[in-house]
């Protein structure tokens, strides 16, 4: 039977990366599909925007897991290479502290010789992490799910160095330091993201997005930009559709959320209509941090051994991540001791990021600058002298920001923490009480980043594609 | 007592979510690793699934015992049986 035009097989709540892998193949399947997004552009966390001569990526700023993990896969269905050219920059991350460099190459033995240089003493451990890490599929053990990552650090090395510095992109990425991250997402990330990161679409991470809202187009799907959904219908049984901010209906037999967790469930649904086990879950789950970051356009190009555009580069001036990880929770901005930096092909567009944890709008407001250049000045002292002079524009993005464009709760940058008691949850891809109502991206708990929410987004479209097919 | 129909269906559900197949296609006796794909993340998945469910603590060394759906409810059923006695 045709379908009226606002009617849908499926809608998708948020078109970031998530939700747009899972319309991709909603929308191959043969389903119709329609994604309402309520920023001006598609991407979620993956967006770029202008200013002046400078573009910058809002946040996300390169991704991994084209060899490793199932991201490569999914991205070669769907012929995304037709429509981007992707870099892959090595080395894809450098870290500097006071005393030593080590980088991540593409080329892993070379990986395993920078680090046995920087860690003579631990030679023999360091091949042996690398390679349980290479074989994690077949080394991985049943038992890893109630361990932390530093309990698998403490398997391979006794240096605390080592630990720090091996640990310490991972806490960047994750928002934990090893004492709290679960070692399987541990191991996952530092398998996808430093194994095998360092990939960047030609011309901006907003590529990336505008590449799959392309694919998901010719294919027949429906996006609509600038549109906030303000309620999901339902009848207490079946999801029935969506409502939008202009009070707009649009019906389907399947909504998908890519946002957060808690505003779908306790906003959007609607607290009525919810399990009480699992309204009770949702309300004790802490979200990850989320991050400061700071976008700065340069007079002079920047130029140097490791300045090169493209790779991450990690600042740690204190190896205590305990205390790092304390201080970014706290908001303690003067004792941060941590931070990474990004810069674009232009080698003008720099960004800067930390870990920090969500205050309202008026703290922000009052704290913004002074944060921003209280964290500026650090950054000559420590790691890049006179940069000061070298700025031409400067402007930063606060956990708040990030919540205004994305709805993420508490600007959360990876959805729920990392910890080992959060690790899986059962019923958050699609839960048992509401019929046709799924849940996409970082929010369901099995993966951060881009290859984390390509794969759930992946995921939950096989689970509605064969509940469809039925 | 705990019922062991229900338990089936119940596990039977757990791991239709992760593996993805449909009710239908996990029979008591199907092999989870070759017939359904269950791989090691997924394997970690399914444990915790059901230990956060039934308030379980599965011991490691018991997960590689479990080939079939038919040994998951023999395993929870004895651990039940176990906690409420």
């Amino acid at each position: 039977m045709k379908k009226s035009a606002n009617e849908y097989d499926a809608i998708i709540i948020g078109a970031g990366i998530g939700g747009l892998v899972c319309g991709c193949y909603l929308a191959k399947a043969g389903m119709k599909v329609l994604i309402a997004e309520q920023h001006n552009k598609p991407g979620g966390y993956c967006t770029s925007f202008k200013r002046g001569e400078f573009t910058f990526d809002a946040a996300a700023h390169s991704f991994g897991g084209m060899r490793f993990g199932p991201l490569g896969k999914i991205f070669n269905e769907l012929k995304i290479k037709e429509k981007i050219n992707i870099y892959h920059c090595d080395p894809s991350d450098i870290i500097i502290t006071p005393d030593l460099q080590v980088s991540f190459y593409s080329d892993i033995n070379n990986t395993i010789k920078n680090f046995q240089e920087a860690f003579p003493n631990e030679n023999y451990n360091i091949e042996r992490f690398f390679n349980f890490l290479i074989n994690s599929e077949k080394n991985i053990s049943i038992s890893i799910r109630k361990s932390n990552f530093s309990q698998i650090l403490d398997s391979f090395f006794s240096s605390s160095k080592i630990k720090s510095v091996l640990s310490f992109p991972i806490f960047g990425n994750s928002g934990l330091p090893p004492s709290k991250l679960s070692a399987f997402l541990g191991l996952k990330l530092f398998k996808e993201f430093l194994l095998d990161g360092g990939y960047y679409p030609e011309g901006g991470m907003q590529n990336l997005a505008n590449a799959l809202v392309e694919i998901f187009k010719e294919n027949g799907g429906e996006l609509l930009l600038s549109s906030k959904v303000n309620k999901i219908i339902c009848d207490g049984k079946n999801a029935l559709g969506i409502r939008l901010l202009n009070n707009e209906q649009v019906s389907s037999k399947y909504v998908i959320s890519n946002c957060d967790m808690r505003q779908t469930y306790l906003k959007l649904l609607g607290k009525e209509f919810i399990d009480k086990t699992f309204l009770n879950t949702i309300k004790k789950m802490s979200p990850s941090l989320s991050v400061f970051i700071i976008y700065v356009g340069l007079k002079e190009p920047f130029y140097g051994n490791y300045f090169e555009p493209g790779s991450n580069i990690w600042y740690l001036f204190d190896y205590n991540l305990d205390k790092n990880y304390f201080n970014s929770k706290k908001g303690f901005f003067n004792d941060i001791n941590n931070l990474m930096m990004h810069i674009f092909p232009d080698r003008k567009s720099v960004t800067f990021f930390i870990n920090a944890s969500f205050k309202n709008k008026m703290y922000w407001t009052e704290n913004k600058k002074v944060i921003m250049n209280l964290l500026l000045d650090k950054i000559e002292k420590l790691s890049i002298e006179n940069i000061s002079d070298n700025i031409k524009f400067k402007e930063a993005a606060t956990p708040y920001t990030l919540f205004k464009y994305t709805s993420n709760y508490k600007g959360a940058s990876f959805g729920w923490a990392g910890i080992t008691s959060q690790l899986v949850l059962p019923g958050f891809i699609k839960n048992t009480f509401i019929d046709g109502l799924f849940m996409t991206g970082h929010w369901t708990t099995h993966g951060f980043g881009i290859p984390g929410v390509t794969y759930i987004g992946y995921e939950t479209a096989q689970k509605i594609i064969k509940n469809f097919k039925r | 007592m705990v019922d062991k129909k229900v338990l089936e269906d119940e596990i039977r559900e757990i791991i239709s979510d992760v593996s993805g197949y449909d009710l239908e296609d996990i029979k008591p006796e199907t092999n989870l690793i070759n017939e359904l794909e269950i791989d090691s993340i997924k394997a970690i998945e399914i444990t915790v699934a059901i230990e956060k469910k039934y308030k379980i603590s599965v011991r490691d060394e018991d997960v590689p015992k479990i080939v079939t759906l038919n040994d998951a409810v023999e395993l929870v059923h004895g651990m039940l049986n176990h906690k409420e006695n």
